[in-house]
């Protein structure tokens, strides 16, 4: 995303902010949006299988990322919200037994989300809340490790130890708003948590259970067509 | 409204791409340190020894030295941070040589208080100030381990006293505890035996702490690991030292002196502990608690045997205890050996054993005691 695009987009929100026009979310609507969003796992680690410390645990960091989305009104109030972005980079740090030991990796993730939605009010209200409830595919991969997790489970700098995170679905309910500006800009912000559990592979032959279970906090700037 | 139309989609198009583009490559391991390590420096005993005598106390490699030899924990630490390490004395069997540029002073048998020999290598207390002498420019990373051997010693010449009066073990302790300690403790009988030996070892942690300080911290270095004694009572060696006890006196009186010996054991690291504690230069790797979590939950460490020895016995000692023969016992014998009743593994059977010999680990131990070390050294920040 350049600087141009940037300038250009306030530019065009600031116009469309004095323009007046009727509102419309009405049935067969498509709209785009820009923004970022920010996950907070809310981590419950398992302990790593053996061989390992008894009770060795990971914490899960959190992270932000620029996004967007794609939604289409299937009725006046009934739609469907697909949230698209660039991937979000978590770092992993030791808990439990390995507390204090810093970072032991990293992962990139890309949550594929579709979301159904329902938003109340009428299709041309300025303001219109919404539920809904989406399925989420966690995508992990780039998944790297570092050299204190290599000293802990026996790897080297030549050999190292690698991780492999599982892919994995989750239920995810969603509350948020949408506020329009003019019949063609809108600002739209969401929290929703994905229900989400996967496990984490060392190269070394362990395993560790980790519930994410992340905060999603997300906004972004609409333009509907 | 057409020109906003295009920079929608534009901005969609672009943060597609840039989506896509950023799921190539990368992955693996980072597998650079926090801290810049420009040299180990290793003192202590034959746990950490790389091979003084031309081999390791372990299970040997497809070479006893060197490339392709069995990497113990000190060298296991160093590879982290790129280091190789290299013996810094060599024996030929009656008188030891130096080479200047190891850096690995640990000398299998070194003792805190090497008492029959003060000026041998084989005195962890020499090699600490031979590396001290050698100089620090604050970017090493020191690794010490001792007092197991000054343990064994203690604890041998404690179980003589039926037989000699306690010659022996007046000799050992006033080596370290002046006349007056010593004399009160023979007059207080046998509670004052056992618990002069608490004694004994606690001033020696004293003096271990002091020694590295004046020789390490005070000459520079910035980065020291001290690994703590392991409660060598958890050994087969003295199992079996406590199993004929429970033959001579019964078992209470094995119980009983095993949970003397434990006490000196915990004595010497406590003792340890509290006079580095506060110095952000130094840590110490609870190698105690750990081998002692081993010994009762192996199977967390993928331990299937933590009580006997992976290596063919090969004689029996003066002390009616069967020794071992490192040189001989390697990778290869022991996988081309039948495999002890209940192994398993086929012919890895042994890479999942505690032990080598009666006192010290296999490989795999190292390993472990490697990962105990690096665990301490990451909470450090120094990882």
């Amino acid at each position: 995303m350049n600087q141009q695009h940037i300038v250009r987009a306030a530019a065009a929100l600031a116009t469309a902010l004095l323009a007046t026009a009727a509102q419309a979310q009405v049935a067969g609507t498509l709209s785009v949006r820009i923004g970022a969003t920010h996950i907070a796992p809310q981590v419950r680690s398992g302990d790593l299988s053996a061989p390992s410390f008894p009770g060795t645990r990971v914490d899960v960091g959190s992270a932000s990322a620029l996004t967007g989305g794609l939604n289409y009104m299937l009725t006046d109030n009934w739609a469907i919200d697909v949230p698209i972005g660039l991937p979000f980079k978590h770092s992993f740090y030791g808990d439990g037994a390995i507390a204090g030991v810093g970072k032991v990796g990293e992962t990139k993730v890309l949550p594929a989300t579709v979301f159904a939605q329902y938003r109340f009010g009428e299709a041309n209200a300025n303001f219109r809340p919404y539920l809904g409830l989406g399925v989420t595919y966690a995508k992990f991969f780039k998944e790297r490790t570092t050299a204190t997790l290599n000293a802990l489970s026996g790897g080297t700098p030549a050999n190292p130890t690698t991780a492999d995170i599982d892919d994995r679905f989750g239920l995810t309910p969603q509350i948020g708003f949408v506020y329009n500006f003019n019949e063609r800009w809108f600002v739209d912000a969401a929290y929703y948590k994905s229900f989400l559990k996967t496990r984490t592979h060392l190269s070394s032959g362990q395993s560790i259970p980790i519930r994410l279970n992340p905060n999603v906090l997300a906004v972004g700037i609409g333009y509907r067509f | 409204m057409k020109p906003r139309m295009q920079w929608a989609a534009r901005a969609a198009v672009a943060s597609a791409v840039a989506a896509l583009l950023s799921a190539c490559g990368g992955g693996g391991s980072d597998t650079s340190t926090a801290v810049s390590v420009n040299s180990v420096r290793v003192m202590g005993d034959s746990l950490a020894d790389s091979g003084t005598f031309g081999f390791k106390a372990t299970v040997q490699g497809s070479a006893p030295t060197g490339p392709g030899s069995t990497p113990i924990w000190p060298e296991r630490v160093a590879t982290t941070y790129g280091q190789t390490l290299c013996p810094h004395y060599t024996s030929n069997g009656t008188s030891f040589s130096v080479n200047a540029t190891c850096t690995n002073y640990a000398v299998a048998g070194g003792r805190i208080n090497n008492f029959t020999a003060p000026a041998s290598p084989v005195s962890i207390t020499r090699q600490i100030q031979d590396a001290g002498t050698a100089g620090y420019n604050g970017s090493e990373l020191v690794l010490i381990d001792g007092g197991g051997n000054d343990a064994a010693d203690l604890i041998g010449a404690y179980l003589r006293v039926p037989r000699d009066g306690g010659a022996a073990y007046r000799a050992v302790l006033s080596t370290v505890l002046d006349a007056a300690t010593v004399n009160a403790a023979f007059a207080a009988g046998a509670t004052g035996l056992a618990q002069v030996g608490g004694r004994y070892m606690q001033t020696l942690a004293g003096q271990f702490a002091t020694t590295i300080k004046t020789h390490t911290l005070d000459k520079g270095a910035k980065r020291v690991a001290i690994v703590n004694m392991p409660g060598i009572t958890l050994t087969p060696r003295f199992r079996a030292v406590l199993a004929s006890v429970a033959a001579a006196s019964g078992a209470p009186a094995a119980a009983q002196a095993e949970a003397v010996f434990d006490g000196w054991v915990q004595a010497f690291n406590t003792q340890l502990a509290s006079n580095v504690t506060g110095d952000s230069r130094i840590v110490i790797a609870d190698l105690y608690s750990s081998f002692k979590d081993q010994a009762t939950n192996p199977a967390q460490y993928q331990l299937t045997n933590v009580t006997t020895a992976a290596c063919p016995v090969t004689g029996v000692g003066s002390d009616g205890l069967p020794t071992y023969t490192f040189p001989t016992c390697t990778a290869a014998a022991l996988s081309a050996a039948t495999p002890p009743t209940g192994a398993t593994g086929g012919t890895n059977w042994w890479q999942t054993y505690g032990f080598a010999d009666g006192f010290h680990p296999t490989p795999y131990g190292h390993q472990l005691v490697g990962q105990l070390v690096s665990r301490a050294l990451a909470q450090a920040g120094w990882l």
